[in-house]
């Protein structure tokens, strides 16, 4: 599995990919930076709008956006590449069942999202909240969460389908942006619901603004661990299955 | 010529083993495209060419043995079993597709290992450094891939496919790209593996390729399997082929009536495009005439070409006697 989870990392974290995921990753920490210089009148401190504003924003920019953005970048590119590139051959033709092969490629996908991304929700948390560990650690634990879920669901569509990453973008945008947002029942099938829940449940007063769209703590833990899981067995069996060119 | 269920190996060989890898009646599809039609034969081990037109069907032929494809209908099996359900066959086998691509960053040396590694090779490094040094790359192991040449990037494929010292190898066209001295030590290589027990299938469009190396082939034809068995066999049926020449010249009579008084040419015929069309059996003789006849009766050449040349049309007469 080693060699596997090495060539995974030289894989994904190159190029103009890896530029494009660092500025994702940074830009939560230059507006949380920007907000904080900007509302650094104590009223409004006092006010609770900062928390509020961060909730909304660690939502709407980090949550909702930036994670699944990342997450599909990478995860959907550690299969296509492979099939576009005719190399999956030098891995599916060694005497490995297939969970060891997917489950490198989903370690290496969480292994680099997962700590930009963390560092990147944490850092933005503490310039903002006036260094609140709690808040940021919840929001580091949510955004790790989110990462796993949506590898494992990227990672099975790009062995699904060659448009993994068209599909992925409408995906995020129609499911887990709109329907999530606006319809309750779909947020117990939506991982950004997941990943607030988290968030909300690990620290509830400096996310109080979350509080009327969230669910249940436990729903987005059972949430989170439910979707890698079964995505990433369907993976393992699309693989199993699937035509190698 | 034999067909398939004729395809026998020397008896000693029959009797102490099952066959290699075993096709019955195997087709696979790809929406309406017939790929591979009801394929049936055995392979024993030895040298075995699979040859045929690009098109023909040979690739999705070997990943179906090689585990790659699902057969859409029918059997292939590879040592007795199916290797999609039965990963551990691998061990024993070594695949180098057609796919030239590679992982450019990794060094030659790199990865070579890399594909021991998950073969679980242990000691690692005599197995690399051997099969690196069967390769002949060993002093431009260490260098990136990406800066590797063509022939270069298709033996170090071949190092990573042997690393693990596998008793059948599957080679899809494994001499794209390679010099005539690669092609001898590759033949030198598969022959000494041969002379080992082991089996080996080898595809390539090119008959000379496979006349060098293979004592027994599967001839591929429009997806089906034309012919199976002794290639000296089926060779010999390719030497009865006529060869057919366009001529274009100033005086198409002249060079009718002078060619046909050789004993090198069967027949003449005069196109209404006022070319000469010439059929063969003596392709050495006929190049011969041609010129020497030109310049007795002072006729005056202007093309000469080869008519049905393509491996396509070879193939299709073959299957057509």
């Amino acid at each position: 599995m080693g060699p596997i989870f090495r060539l995974s990392l030289r894989q994904l974290a190159r190029g103009r990919r890896l530029l494009v995921i660092l500025a994702l990753a940074i830009l939560p920490i230059v507006i949380a930076a920007i907000v904080s210089a900007s509302v650094g009148n104590d009223d409004w401190r006092d006010a609770g709008s900062v928390n509020n504003l961060w909730a909304n924003l660690a939502d709407a920019m980090l949550v909702a956006a930036i994670l699944p953005i990342v997450a599909i970048a990478l995860a959907t590119a550690a299969f296509v590449e492979e099939l576009e590139d005719r190399t999956l051959g030098y891995l599916v033709l060694k005497p490995l069942s297939r969970w060891r092969i997917v489950l490198p490629k989903l370690l290496a996908v969480i292994t680099i999202a997962g700590p930009l991304l963390v560092v990147s929700g944490a850092a933005a948390t503490l310039v903002i909240l006036d260094g609140s560990l709690q808040a940021a650690v919840a929001i580091g634990i949510a955004v790790f969460g989110g990462v796993a879920a949506y590898a494992a669901i990227f990672i099975w569509a790009g062995l699904v389908s060659s448009r993994a990453l068209a599909f992925g973008l409408i995906y995020v945008f129609l499911w887990e942006g709109l329907l999530s947002t606006f319809l309750g029942g779909v947020r117990y099938f939506s991982v950004r619901a997941y990943s607030l829940a988290i968030l909300h449940g690990i620290d509830g007063n400096h996310f109080e603004a979350l509080s009327g769209r969230v669910i249940e703590f436990p729903a987005g833990i059972a949430g989170v661990v439910a979707v890698t899981v079964v995505f990433f067995l369907l993976a393992v069996r699309r693989l199993q299955r699937m035509d190698v060119p | 010529m034999t067909m398939a269920s004729d395809m026998h190996p020397p008896t000693s060989q029959k009797d102490m083993t099952g066959p290699v890898i075993e096709a019955r009646g195997a087709s696979k599809w790809f929406g309406s495209v017939v790929a591979v039609n009801d394929v049936s034969f055995q392979v024993y081990p030895g040298i075995t060419g699979l040859l045929g037109p690009n098109g023909a069907g040979k690739t999705t032929l070997l990943h179906m043995i090689a585990g790659l494809t699902q057969p859409s209908e029918g059997e292939v099996s590879l040592l007795g079993k199916s290797p999609r359900d039965h990963f551990l066959v691998y061990r024993r086998v070594g695949i180098m597709s057609e796919h030239e691509s590679i992982y450019g960053f990794y060094t030659g040396r790199e990865f070579v290992e890399f594909s021991a590694r998950l073969h679980g090779l242990n000691p690692l490094t005599p197995a690399v450094d051997r099969a690196i040094e069967m390769s002949g790359l060993t002093d431009s192991q260490d260098r990136p891939i990406h800066t590797y040449s063509r022939g270069m990037r298709q033996r170090i494929r071949l190092a990573a496919t042997l690393v693990h010292d596998p008793e059948v190898l599957l080679l899809d066209e494994p001499l794209n790209g390679t010099d005539p001295r690669q092609r001898i030590e590759f033949q030198d290589l598969m022959r000494r593996f041969a002379g080992e027990g082991r089996t080996i299938l080898i595809s390539s469009h090119i008959l000379e390729e496979i006349e060098v190396l293979a004592e027994r082939i599967l001839l591929m034809v429009g997806a089906k399997l034309a012919a199976a068995g002794d290639f000296r066999a089926i060779r010999s049926k390719l030497n009865e082929r006529p060869y057919r020449v366009r001529l274009v010249c100033d005086n198409p009579r002249s060079m009718a009536s002078a060619l046909i008084r050789t004993d090198a040419v069967d027949s003449t015929t005069i196109e209404t495009d006022g070319s000469l069309i010439i059929l063969s059996h003596q392709v050495d003789a006929v190049q011969r005439h041609i010129p020497r006849l030109a310049q007795e009766q002072g006729i005056r050449l202007l093309r000469m070409e080869p008519l049905d040349e393509s491996l396509e049309s070879v193939f299709s007469y073959i299957v057509e006697r």
